[in-house]
């Protein structure tokens, strides 16, 4: 650990600095998004006849595919994202403070991301208001779809205040050292503020942080996403129980990878080895290793409870799914990365950031190809197996692989472009780690005496 | 609103006369309907009071309806004791009197007042407006079912694989390749193999000469519990109140493909491209409005397009061919489907499957008899021919023989055989065909049945010695007798429903084996490419993807 205190200085240089490296970084992602802004475009021109999708059938093809399983892997990385700094909040996990914040604009990254996804990947997304929001009192009754949508939203709505709150506080102690050009966006954000409403944006960031956390697994990750396919009959590959957990390790592994990479980046760039401290890394790796765990044992549950003894559905789909290549590399890496973790944690010496940096592309890379797989996997082994065309092909197109060059760019120009607004490390962390800032360890609220 | 409108409902003009015309529909009186429609608005205004608006029409719907339930009894009934004079405080709570119970009033009743003229008529809602409409009203009034449920009763057993019901579907709904909304497959699995191996012994009676293989002919289920409709976002894909048939509207959809997901039957096909062939040049666009011209690749039921083949960019899937149904191709087509029409052994029977005398009720319930009938009515003589031929005191071999030695008719004694049976198999059950479209079934009965009563006219069929003749003389019950006689010529196939255990609900049911979880499908006796269809569209789809590798597959 560095001996260097941090400093308001620290956590201000990313907004006043302005580098060639930044500038190349910035161009790489906006040509990224415009790329796929064009290949989107030719799909509209087109038709989705230009995806490698089809009917599942007769017509031996994937309704869904590389578009649905990123979307819901990018909704993973955004769930993941507020769980983790809700639980930072929450339990008082003062070690990582500095990038709870970072955490949070993977979440709204996460879900502009999956957003954009849900219109990319409709036949009439021109339809998206008057269709959906139109009949919405009635298909919320049934339609996972519009649950998910719902859900969506809240939850944008919840990390966006809860970011917008928290940056209240640090934003009108910085203001002199923030740039002028911004000045109308720091008016708005700080309209009405007093530091006597420090106290109660804290109880209300508490709070918000609580119902992160209790609804996690009842709406997000654990619930309204899997059951967009755990509940449908038709698709052994996708039902049971065991995908509401399976989902939720899943987002945790994603976002707590994503938010490794990005704050290795800001590491890296800004020299903030004082600020993110190696022992973020290393206790972020062993989180992911703990949810890695849970993942493959989801996993195992999973595959047994198909192959043993299962019904003739569950066990084809089950069979296929471990056959496949894909999957058997996918499952690879996450147990490699587990072993990996295991061994650093016993012998401290293995651990080195880049290391770490490497475990995360990993697990990225392995839930990716687990989300896609998922996705296409029900649409191959379905109940109703009898047609000669099923189980289809599926490969995604050029248009849909350039989508996650797409996708990656928005969220990478989304990172870039706050960087430049305000901190995105809290100058809470900053206080907390120079112990200036009297920041009683117990929750808000009061305990009660019995 | 506009000030000239002079309508009572505040949704305006156009509503009332949707409604109206619903009511139409109905055997109820629509005047009645309308007049209490707007009553029931004065209440909910406030204007009238909720025991006099019960008052006023309770001679009228006892009349109509020989009941009256409505919401509003309970507060006639207070009015009723207040008269007496026993209960003078629940007039007060019910009859709107002072603001805050006539909030309260207004509150509780709502649209719903407005829905009890309307709903005590049982009229069926339509789209989402209607059904919004229902959701605040009194449930249990407005959503009394429609006795009219479109589905199929299919004879696999008949099927001969022939695909003309694929191309009749394809050719109807000017599909694009590989858009098979009506599939015919042939299947094997461990315990039904096809024509290809030697001993099959599925192929037992003298009936179910059409084929060797195992058939499947899947068109949509129409499922009364559909699960596409329930995970629609949009309400685009929806059940027809009248008629239970499960449609897509193509002005709504947003093509997420969910429905596509959720159906566990295959049946839905995405237009991931524009069509082949063009809105344009679909035949009969000319002259919309002519019957004999119909176009219906923009037919509206009420707003909804929802037949033909789909635009770019939303679900496609069967339709059972609503504009048929709803007299738009003519009076004759009500009833019938384009595959249903195509069939040449009349596998595929369509109808009202609540009617009990429509075909594939018939179909269903008397598979036996009702395949004996398709198959014997086309060659069964008229009563006229039976006249002119036979004479009293002629012996069955003599009535035969006369008939069947004359130009226009074949006769033998099985066909008088099996004609006789139907006839004593047919006493216990509905044989008028009744009013219902196209109950062809029953219709096709009544011919054999005035053949047998023409010729009984001459002939003792249940004299000891014709029953021997005829070979109806096996048991001493005579309906058992029949029954096997009958059995023996059609055969007594089982009959299923697709995934039964899902829990959809399939309007659609099968007569023949069923295929078991590892049945798969195999080439069947036509090919598809030998009838201008393409099976695997993945093929056809691929050659647009952008990027495409052949023989690369996740």
């Amino acid at each position: 650990m560095s001996t260097k205190e941090p400093t308001e200085a620290d956590i201000l240089r990313p907004i006043n600095t302005f580098t060639k490296k930044y500038i190349i970084l910035y161009g790489a992602a906006a040509l990224g998004l415009v790329a796929f802004l064009i290949a989107w475009a030719y799909q509209l021109q087109k038709g989705l006849i230009v995806t490698g999708l089809g009917d599942w059938g007769s017509g031996g093809g994937s309704t869904w595919g590389l578009y649905i399983g990123a979307f819901i892997w990018w909704v993973g990385v955004a769930h993941g994202g507020i769980i983790l700094s809700a639980a930072v909040r929450l339990l008082g996990m003062d070690r990582y403070m500095p990038i709870a914040r970072l955490a949070e604009m993977t979440t709204i990254g996460g879900l502009s991301a999956a957003g954009f996804y849900i219109l990319v990947h409709m036949g009439r997304p021109d339809r998206m208001v008057t269709s959906v929001i139109g009949h919405y009192h009635i298909t919320v009754n049934n339609s996972p779809l519009v649950w998910d949508v719902t859900v969506i939203t809240a939850y944008f709505v919840l990390s966006a205040t809860y970011l917008g709150l928290t940056l209240r506080y640090d934003i009108s102690r910085l203001r002199d050292d923030l740039p002028d050009m911004f000045e109308p966006v720091y008016k708005i954000m700080t309209i009405g503020y007093s530091e006597k409403e420090d106290e109660v944006i804290d109880r209300m960031v508490w709070w918000l942080a609580a119902a992160v956390i209790i609804m996690a697994p009842l709406l997000l990750h654990g619930g309204v996403i899997p059951w967009l396919f755990a509940l449908l009959p038709a698709m052994p590959a996708w039902s049971g129980g065991i995908q509401g957990p399976m989902f939720l390790a899943i987002a945790l592994m994603s976002a707590i990878s994503g938010v490794m990479i990005i704050s290795y980046a800001f590491r890296r760039a800004y020299d903030w080895d004082h600020i993110i401290t190696d022992d973020i890394f290393r206790g972020l790796l062993l989180w992911l290793g703990f949810f890695t765990l849970l993942f493959l044992w989801f996993q195992l549950q999973a595959n047994i409870n198909g192959v043993f003894l299962g019904p003739t559905n569950s066990a084809v789909a089950a069979e296929a799914k471990m056959a496949h290549p894909l999957y058997q590399m996918a499952m690879a890496m996450a147990f490699l990365t587990l072993v990996y973790i295991f061994l650093q944690a016993i012998r401290p010496s293995l651990f080195s950031k880049k290391r770490a940096l490497v475990a995360s592309c990993a697990i990225l890379t392995a839930t990716l190809t687990e989300k896609i797989l998922f996705v296409v996997e029900g649409f191959l082994h379905p109940t109703f197996d009898i047609y000669a065309n099923t189980p289809g092909t599926y490969f995604p197109s050029a248009i849909e692989w350039l989508s996650l060059v797409g996708t990656a760019g928005l969220v990478a120009l989304l990172f870039l472009n706050l960087s430049k607004l305000v901190p995105v490390v809290e100058l809470h962390a900053v206080e907390h780690m120079r112990g200036d800032h009297e920041h009683s360890d117990d929750a808000t609220e009061p305990e009660v005496e019995a | 609103m506009s000030t000239d409108d002079e309508s009572f409902h505040p949704l305006g003009e156009e509503w009332e006369d949707e409604l109206e015309s619903m009511l139409d529909d109905t055997e109820y009186d629509s005047e009645l309907g309308m007049k209490m429609a707007q009553d029931a608005m004065r209440v909910t205004e406030g204007e009238l009071s909720e025991a006099e608006f019960h008052d006023r029409y309770h001679e009228e719907v006892m009349e109509e309806f020989g009941e009256d339930e409505r919401p509003t009894k309970e507060a006639y009934e207070a009015a009723q004791e207040e008269a007496k004079g026993t209960a003078s405080r629940m007039l007060d709570k019910f009859d709107g009197d002072g603001d805050e119970t006539r909030r309260e009033t207004m509150k509780k009743m709502g649209v719903g007042a407005a829905a009890v003229g309307m709903g005590a008529f049982g009229t069926v809602a339509d789209g989402p407006e209607q059904s919004l409409a229902a959701e605040k009203g009194p449930r249990q009034e407005t959503t009394e079912e429609s006795d009219t449920q479109w589905g199929m009763t299919i004879d696999l057993e008949r099927c001969d694989g022939c695909l003309s019901c694929m191309t009749a579907c394809s050719q109807e709904n000017d599909l694009d390749q590989g858009v098979n909304w009506m599939y015919v497959m042939a299947w094997e699995d461990e315990n039904h193999h096809g024509a290809s191996e030697s001993g099959n012994t599925d192929v037992n009676s003298d009936f179910n000469r059409l084929s060797d293989f195992n058939m499947l002919v899947r068109p949509c289920q129409h499922c009364t519990d559909a699960p596409c409709e329930k995970v629609c976002p949009t309400t685009a894909r929806h059940t027809r109140d009248k008629d239970g048939l499960v449609l897509t509207d193509y002005d709504v959809c947003i093509g997420c493909r969910y429905c596509q997901v959720a159906c566990p039957y295959g049946v839905n096909y995405f237009q991931w491209d524009d069509p082949d062939v063009a809105y344009e040049d679909i035949d009969g666009f000319e002259d919309p409005e002519d019957p004999d011209e119909i176009t219906h690749a923009k037919y509206e039921h009420g707003e909804r397009w929802v037949d033909s083949r789909a635009p770019r960019g939303v679900m496609s899937k069967c339709t059972m061919c609503p504009s048929m149904q709803d007299g738009k191709q003519g009076e004759e087509k009500v009833g019938t489907t384009a595959c249903e029409t195509a069939c040449p052994p009349n596998a595929i029977q369509f109808g009202n499957v609540k009617d009990e005398a429509s075909d594939p009720s018939q179909h269903r319930e008397y598979p036996t008899k009702s395949r004996a009938v398709i198959n014997l009515n086309t060659d069964i003589p008229s009563a006229d021919v039976v006249d002119s031929n036979v004479s009293d005191g002629d012996s069955l071999e003599d009535a035969i023989e006369a008939i069947d030695s004359t130009e226009d008719a074949d006769l033998d004694a099985d066909m008088v055989a099996i004609a006789k049976a139907i006839e004593i198999r047919s006493r216990e059950s509905e044989t008028e065909p009744g009013d219902g479209e196209n109950n062809s079934i029953l219709e096709k009965q009544q011919t054999v049945l005035e053949f047998v009563t023409a010729l009984e006219e001459y002939v003792d069929l249940e004299s000891e010695e014709s029953l021997a003749t005829l070979d109806l003389d096996m048991t001493d019950s005579l309906e058992d007798s029949a029954q096997i006689r009958l059995e023996q010529y059609a055969g007594d196939p089982s009959s299923f429903q697709l995934l039964e255990d899902v829990g959809t609900n399939p309007n659609v049911t099968y007569l023949g084996t069923q295929p078991g979880p590892e049945a798969h499908q195999v080439e069947g006796p036509t090919k598809y490419e030998d009838v201008d269809l393409l099976d695997k569209r993945q093929e056809y789809l691929d050659k647009e993807t952008v990027g495409h590798v052949d023989g690369v597959s996740l």
